[in-house]
């Protein structure tokens, strides 16, 4: 991991009419690095994630990627700065054309061949799936690999990741997180995390930020955060309280 | 032999009413509780078509291109009006959007047919700006109004997909152009449809009006055509006028679907 800030957040925060959803928040994130954003529901962490690829925009504060603002091009920080969404949104046709999408606009993407389109799917472990299979009859954790391999395809430095395995079982989701691990290590991207589940990222995140209603509460590694109790807010809502 | 023309008296009309009463009596016979509602239409029908019958002769004495076109725009804001009444979701600038998509497309059609086609003249001429101009328009409401209704069920339908194309760098007309095409296809599949079938399962309205009014089926016919072409040209562009203002009302500057409007509109 290298010290170059790609994000920088300058008391950013966003609000919807009179509720704010995020409330100052101050943090960085520099390159290669692999950053948990935790928290309870209604947090406000998948709207922080969205704030990274400008899929929403903060209504105070700078925000910043390689020291300039998000909205000096837009397109380019999308292709560079990937989304693997929740539930993935595969779209009707063979998992060749879910894969050339961005091909739509991009001309190299619609001239990837063949070949080079099963090695992105090898990326992601979906070896020997044929190209023409209709990409809807793919199960929740294939469609999610097929999501991350279509992302991949954009290139990007930065993946950001919103709960991408909340509909899939414990052992699935380690198999994914797992698979996401290493195409970070073999690519050299940047990951920014989004889950409710800090055991699972427990494995993977170098370093954690907590959030809860709409505000940074802590911020650290796991071992600091655990020298501070600060995930007892977790075993506060495991317990129900 | 063929006759000159058929002439509908006032007592005709009169007569005509039969219709509605027996409809009513089959109404009652089952119960449908529909007759006060048949009446209000029947009275309704009645009232506005005459009174359009007098608006349309005293606008017809008068041969003047500002009266057409006046008459023209008042029906286009009209209709503008009432295809934004009949819009069940919200969508900022509807009327706006409604307004330019008919106001373009009922000018360049209805130009066309004037000048080149049927090369009246004068070319503001009433007795064939006006029919022909409403022809145009109320296809074009029709057409927009449906668009623009599958247009937000699609945009709902597909918003997971949108973001994912907008999120992989896709602009906001990339993102949206499955959901423009599927609401432009189920608009105009009707009218394709219309012209599959015309002449095989239905006599259309203005052949029938010109036939009994005594004009030789041979002319009829071709004004049938003329005027088919026209309805699908009209449907088309009036869709894409309006899709084209319609969309950018659903994204930000930053190019971020609006799905607030989606929500409020459900």
């Amino acid at each position: 991991m290298n010290d170059q800030v790609l994000f920088d957040f300058q008391n950013v925060s966003f609000s919807v009419g009179d509720v704010d959803i995020l409330k100052g928040l101050n943090f960085h994130l520099k390159q290669a690095e692999f950053l948990a954003v935790l928290g309870p529901s209604g947090a406000g962490k998948s709207t922080l994630l969205r704030l990274f690829n400008l899929l929403a925009s903060p209504t105070g504060g700078d925000l910043t990627y390689r020291g300039q603002p998000l909205q000096n091009d837009i397109r380019t920080l999308r292709q560079n700065v990937g989304y693997l969404f929740q539930t993935p949104a595969i779209f009707n046709g063979s998992i060749k054309e879910n894969l050339l999408i961005a091909g739509r606009w991009d001309t190299t993407i619609a001239n990837t061949l063949d070949h080079e389109l099963k090695q992105y799917l090898d990326q992601v472990e979906l070896f020997n799936i044929p190209l023409t299979r209709n990409a809807r009859e793919l199960s929740g954790g294939e469609k999610q690999r097929l999501a991350l391999a279509r992302v991949l395809i954009n290139k990007p430095q930065v993946l950001l990741l919103d709960e991408p395995t909340s509909s899939l079982d414990p052992k699935l989701s380690r198999s994914i997180m797992d698979l996401v691990k290493r195409v970070q290590k073999n690519l050299d991207l940047t990951i920014v995390a989004v889950s409710h589940d800090h055991e699972l990222m427990r494995r993977y995140a170098q370093r954690i930020i907590l959030l809860n209603a709409g505000e940074i509460t802590a911020m650290g590694s796991f071992g600091e955060l655990d020298d501070l109790n600060a995930f007892d807010m977790f075993t506060d809502l495991d317990r129900g309280d | 032999m063929q006759p000159d023309f058929y002439t509908l008296t006032w007592t005709d009309l009169i007569v005509s009413l039969v219709f509605i009463a027996f409809a009513i009596f089959l109404i009652k016979q089952w119960k449908l509780d529909l007759e006060k509602t048949l009446l209000i239409a029947t009275f309704r029908t009645f009232v506005q078509l005459t009174l359009m019958g007098y608006v349309l002769t005293w606008f017809f004495g008068r041969e003047h291109w500002l009266f057409m076109l006046t008459l023209l725009i008042i029906m286009i804001i009209i209709a503008s009006y009432e295809g934004t009444r009949r819009q069940k979701d919200e969508i900022p600038k509807f009327f706006m959007a409604m307004l330019v998509s008919l106001l373009t497309s009922t000018l360049l059609i209805l130009g066309t047919i004037l000048l080149f086609i049927l090369d009246v003249k004068p070319w503001f001429s009433p007795y064939a700006a006006i029919p022909i101009g409403g022809m145009i328009i109320g296809n074009g409401l029709n057409s927009a109004s449906l668009t623009a209704n599958r247009f937000v069920s699609e945009l709902k339908h597909r918003e997971g997909e949108i973001e994912t194309l907008l999120a992989l760098g896709a602009t906001p007309k990339l993102a949206i152009y499955d959901a423009m095409k599927a609401s432009i296809h189920a608009a105009l599949i009707p009218n394709i449809n219309a012209m599959m079938t015309v002449g095989l399962v239905q006599i259309p309205g203005v052949m029938t009006g010109q036939i009994l009014a005594g004009i030789d089926p041979i002319i009829a016919v071709r004004y049938q055509i003329m005027i088919m072409y026209m309805w699908f040209t009209t449907a088309t562009l009036a869709n894409m006028i309006m899709l084209a203002i319609v969309y950018r009302q659903f994204f930000t500057s930053n190019m971020q679907l609006r799905s607030e409007l989606l929500r409020e509109s459900t």
